[in-house]
């Protein structure tokens, strides 16, 4: 059993709270949900979407056909409707979105104190448990076709985390003993800047928004070389503004953690939309040459683990770390089982002479000295080995589906979700790569058994595909590409991977 | 990487235990000798008053005045061009408990960073703000800053500077600095100044005098230092202003007046004192590593 919901109205009438009291209640009630927000970049008026799909299985992902619309405006019918199965469920009407979430949950037969506990926490609780209430009734009158289709069997209730990657990469912040955040508002990755400011008085961190990226990745910087453990956040625009200091941090061995969000681009591209084009740019950004960590995690709990390990690892070794992550991931929300595994980390960096210049050791000044410059670039080499070395203690890959399958699919990042959805059953395994750079040394040894390879990736060129043959030789030719700035959905990956292994 | 202790022969007692090894590749004559007579001489005075070294940050830019991180043996950041005050601001959120100083060059400051200074004064940031000011980017052998006359020439502008220099410390007073001062780059007076500048909580913004002997024309600064005068009211904002005026540093003109001094200090909220997470640091005297 798995239903997709379409929540649809103009920004600021409210579908984003009726989806999420939605899915909580949903989870609580022991359901696996994910949902999707479609939004533009604008305050009000316009149009945005939600889909939420839940199921009695795990679920990761959407899909493009759904079983009931909501519309809250005209136009989501309009947009949408071709979108709605057959038999699908259209409610319509010129109303509050907590009558809407009324009608909702009579329709899917969910008890009203899950809702009301939860408006009781939010404004105006007395108006909106009114229109709950209208919602409530009328959809008890309407024709029991509307109610058949969403007559859910009920389910186990279970305990269960509803959380997005930006809530995964500040709890993996916060549980890594995070002190300073700095950041320059910038979506997706302003989520991770909220949800950070939220929990400093619980955990005691600072968080400053300074005034643009070139401030906040130098004050990274200045923080990081005193001990603090610090982190700095921003998107594709931003980042470009934060690479001469990615370079000092590389240079002086500051072990700054940098969060990049991606969205759709270049340049402003499309704000509020997704892409993973930026992975070269991580892995190439700032001059010269020096060691880096590029870590990326594909759901929630990935972000925690991630995030604690490379605190750890930027501390452990003096390294600047780039976490990327994408617009999909951080502002999605799915329903985790899993506890994360949390690498802990001390303070390790200590205070002393730091430089943007090659460094004498012996003064801690800057130095011109052709063979102290030697020693310097060899001293970055074994560093970058002994990285390379650790980081192969952690999880660099993860294989999903059937293992031993002569077809496979590789991907990073947030297509995770529809991937890991649409393989159900297939002859395929599904090869994640999280960290890619350093680059895991196994995955040629496991990708030169396969017959037939398929990449996975929300950009035009396949950048992964360049990463994998530059570390194993493997041209890989068979490529599903998404470039429209949507994710990946799962009914139209099923479709695509049915065609190529069959 | 924790600094070496270094030790040279020609180090003098008094500032034995700050000096590096670092050969000093400064012009001879340079104005930047006398501000790090200056600034040595305020840190020995600060160590033998019973300061530790580890009480203290630098940060410095690119430029020759940049150097100046070189030549003295206490922590911090050689930082990139025009980034001192974000880096200082950094150390400072890092370990409250610093006392942070950052030395910037004109270029640095008021033209590749100049962004930073109006947040930096507006948020009353508690760093030492020392500005080179040559009026002149010398490292790269002498082009225009934004504080550069009119008409100056070099190879890169052989039609002259278009445009007049526009006033930093206005700028700086603008941008709601609670300490703005000026000196001439002389020992004594980068000593006092700093003396001064210790008193105050908040921003401090020290412009200093630094003719640039090879890349700017010596036009006669020093004959045009005055002193402000010791009635000079420092909380009044119109008044700084006008002994700011003195001078457009647009060339020396007869009349002008390069007053020295403090042209305005008042109190303010400091960014320490607006997040109870740096106070709580400061009061215990403690460092993030060391909270629970
Ligand atoms: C981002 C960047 N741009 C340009 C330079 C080249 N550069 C080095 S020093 C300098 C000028 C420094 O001028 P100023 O800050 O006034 O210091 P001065 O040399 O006059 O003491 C420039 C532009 C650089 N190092 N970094
Ligand atoms: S070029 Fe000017 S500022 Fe630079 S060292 Fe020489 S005199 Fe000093």
């Amino acid at each position: 059993m798995k239903y997709n919901i379409l929540f649809g109205g103009k920004a600021g009438q409210g579908a984003n709270i009726l989806t999420h009291l939605l899915a909580e209640s949903l989870v609580e009630e022991g359901y696996y949900v994910f949902y999707y927000r479609d939004y533009q970049s604008l305050i009000r008026g316009g149009h945005g979407f939600n889909v939420l799909t839940f199921s009695d299985k795990p679920v990761h992902s959407h899909d493009s056909k759904v079983d009931v619309i909501v519309a809250l405006d005209k136009n989501t019918v309009d947009k949408h409707q071709k979108n709605l199965k057959k038999g699908g469920v259209l409610i319509e009407g010129k109303d509050a979105n907590m009558y809407f979430a009324g009608r909702m949950f009579k329709a899917l037969g969910l008890p009203l104190k899950l809702l009301d506990k939860r408006l009781k926490k939010m404004k105006r609780y007395g108006e909106n448990i009114k229109d709950v209430q209208r919602g409530y009734e009328y959809q008890s009158t309407v024709n029991s076709q509307q109610s058949m289709v969403l007559n859910i069997p009920k389910v186990q209730k279970a305990k269960r985390t509803f959380s997005s990657g930006s809530v995964g990469v500040a709890e993996g912040a916060v549980k890594s003993g995070i002190d300073n955040y700095f950041a320059y508002p910038m979506t997706p990755a302003t989520a991770v800047l909220g949800e950070l400011a939220q929990r400093q008085k619980e955990y005691g961190h600072l968080v400053l928004e300074l005034e643009n990226e070139i401030a906040v990745a130098n004050a990274g910087a200045g923080s990081a070389i005193t001990g603090a453990k610090t982190m700095v956040g921003t998107s594709g625009g931003g980042f470009c503004l934060m690479t001469e200091a990615l370079s000092m941090c590389g240079i002086s061995k500051i072990p700054l953690v940098f969060y990049l969000a991606q969205r759709a681009g270049p340049a402003s591209g499309v704000a509020t939309y997704n892409a993973q084009a930026d992975l070269h740019m991580a892995r190439h950004a700032g001059h010269g040459e020096f060691p880096r960590l590029v870590l990326a995690p594909g759901d929630p709990v990935e972000a925690q683990e991630i995030t604690s390990q490379i605190f750890y690892l930027t501390q452990k070794f003096g390294v600047p770390g780039i976490l990327i992550s994408d617009k999909h991931l951080a502002e999605s929300y799915y329903t985790t089982e899993h506890k994360p595994v949390i690498t802990k980390v001390g303070h390790l960096t200590k205070f002393g002479r730091y430089t943007s210049y090659e460094q004498d050791p012996t003064t801690g000044s800057g130095t011109e000295d052709a063979d102290v410059i030697i020693a310097n670039v060899n001293e970055r080499k074994k560093r970058w080995d002994a990285l390379r070395a650790e980081c192969e203690k952690f999880e660099g890959y993860k294989i999903y589906g059937k293992k031993n399958s002569k077809n496979c699919i590789v991907f990073w990042g947030s297509p995770k979700g529809a991937i890991l959805d649409a393989i159900k059953g297939m002859d395929v395994c599904a090869i994640q790569i999280l960290y890619v750079e350093p680059f895991p040394k196994k995955v040629g040894t496991i990708l030169k058994k396969k017959d037939k390879i398929v990449a996975v990736e929300n950009n035009a060129t396949g950048q992964l595909c360049d990463v994998i043959r530059e570390h194993t030789g493997m041209l890989i030719k068979d490529k599903i590409l998404r470039y429209d700035a949507r994710p990946f959905l799962c009914d139209e990956l099923v479709k695509k991977f049915g065609r190529i292994f069959k | 990487m924790k600094a070496k202790k270094t030790q040279t022969a020609d180090s003098k007692p008094q500032t034995a235990n700050i000096n590096t090894a670092t050969p000093m590749t400064w012009c001879p004559g340079c104005y930047n000798f006398q501000i790090l007579a200056g600034v040595k001489n305020y840190f020995s005075s600060e160590l033998k008053k019973g300061k530790s070294k580890e009480d203290f940050a630098i940060c410095s830019g690119i430029g020759c005045q940049g150097k100046i991180f070189d030549y003295i043996n206490l922590n911090g950041l050689n930082t990139l061009h025009g980034r001192e005050l974000p880096t200082s601001l950094g150390i400072k959120m890092g370990n409250p408990n610093l006392d942070v100083y950052a030395f910037i060059g004109d270029g640095g400051c008021f033209n590749e960073g100049v962004s930073h200074l109006v947040h930096a004064a507006r948020e009353n940031v508690d760093i030492t703000c020392i500005v080179h000011n040559n009026q002149v980017f010398a490292l790269t052998v002498g082009q225009p800053t934004g504080l550069t006359e009119q008409g100056f020439v070099d190879k890169t502008t052989p039609e002259g500077v278009t445009v007049k220099p526009f006033n930093p410390l206005k700028l700086v007073l603008s941008a709601n600095a609670t300490f703005v001062a000026r000196v001439f780059a002389d020992v004594k007076q980068v000593e006092w100044v700093l003396n001064e500048a210790k008193k105050h909580k908040g921003f401090k913004f020290i412009e200093i005098i630094q003719p640039c002997i090879i890349f700017h024309p010596d036009v006669g600064y020093k004959d045009y230092v005055h002193e402000i005068p010791k009635s000079h009211d420092v909380t009044d904002f119109y008044k700084a202003m006008k002994l700011i005026d003195d001078w457009d540093y647009n060339g020396i003109k007869k009349g002008d007046k390069i007053n020295t001094g403090i042209f305005y200090k008042v109190k303010r909220e400091t960014i320490l004192d607006k997040h109870w997470q740096l106070k709580g640091l400061v009061k215990d005297k403690k460092q993030w590593k060391d909270r629970k």
